[in-house]
């Protein structure tokens, strides 16, 4: 069941926002403070993208953002998910990631990171990008 | 977070310490910083990131932007970073082997691994 959505004007302002709504509800869900980290960069990038790629393509829809406790109900463990998802023209995933591996200013890193930092990323191209991270949360006690 | 910037001479180095923030919306303060710093000579820089709490891959790019800068003068461009939140960003990207890093401000000016 969804813990948060949010819809954000494609404004890069909010950003920082939406970075401490997630943490604050990664807290909530038990994830531990490296993780968080870990996850505060990775919703970043990709919200940056979506952001991105309405401004690129005079999109002015909202972006979606939707934060989860995937953990079952007998308490086996699982995860904690949040989806991105825009109304952009979307991106083959490996075709970027090859371009980042250019390191130059205008190819971000932000692929290579969001893969590095998430235990399981999805990107579907879909009416627009949906990208789905997740991260492993502690089975509970 | 704001993004904070401040510069000032140390010796032939200029060093750039910047605190806050650095993300899509922050970055391009950061950007336009070390482009006026280059285009007004000072092509030795140390960037003190020690008070940084939070980099996201704009700012990598900035940074990467910065060192191309300083190296069409045959300058250079070496970072100051002793947290580890941060320095994992820079080993999952590949820029440790790009950029020199240095634990603290002294080390860097002494150009000392």
């Amino acid at each position: 069941m969804a813990m948060v959505v949010l819809r954000l004007p494609p404004d890069t302002q909010l950003v920082g926002l939406a970075r401490l709504v997630v943490i604050t509800a990664a807290r909530d869900a038990g994830l531990d403070d490296e993780r968080i980290e870990d996850l505060r960069l990775a919703v970043s990038e990709a919200i940056t993208n979506a952001m991105l790629a309405h401004s690129r393509n005079g999109c002015h829809e909202p972006i979606s953002l939707s934060v989860e406790d995937l953990r079952s109900a007998d308490g086996t463990g699982d995860a904690f998910a949040v989806t991105v998802q825009d109304e952009g023209p979307g991106f083959d995933p490996e075709a970027c990631a090859a371009r980042e591996r250019e390191w130059s200013e205008e190819n971000g890193l932000g692929l290579t990171l969001i893969k590095g930092l998430a235990d399981h990323a999805e990107f579907v191209r879909e009416g627009g990008m949906r990208v789905q991270l997740r991260f492993d949360l502690p089975a509970a006690v | 977070m704001e993004l904070t910037l401040d510069h000032r001479i140390e010796g032939e180095k200029t060093v750039l310490e910047v605190g806050g923030e650095v993300d899509v919306y922050t970055a391009p303060k950061l950007r336009e910083r070390l482009v006026e710093l280059v285009g007004e000579g000072h092509h030795d820089l140390i960037v003190d990131m020690t008070k940084v709490e939070f980099l996201d891959s704009t700012g990598l790019g900035v940074l990467v932007g910065g060192l191309k800068r300083v190296r069409a003068h045959d300058g250079s461009l070496a970072l100051v970073c002793s947290q580890e939140r941060i320095l994992k960003i820079f080993r999952i990207t590949g820029l440790t082997k790009v950029f020199p890093i240095y634990d603290t401000l002294d080390e860097a000016l002494q150009g000392q691994a």
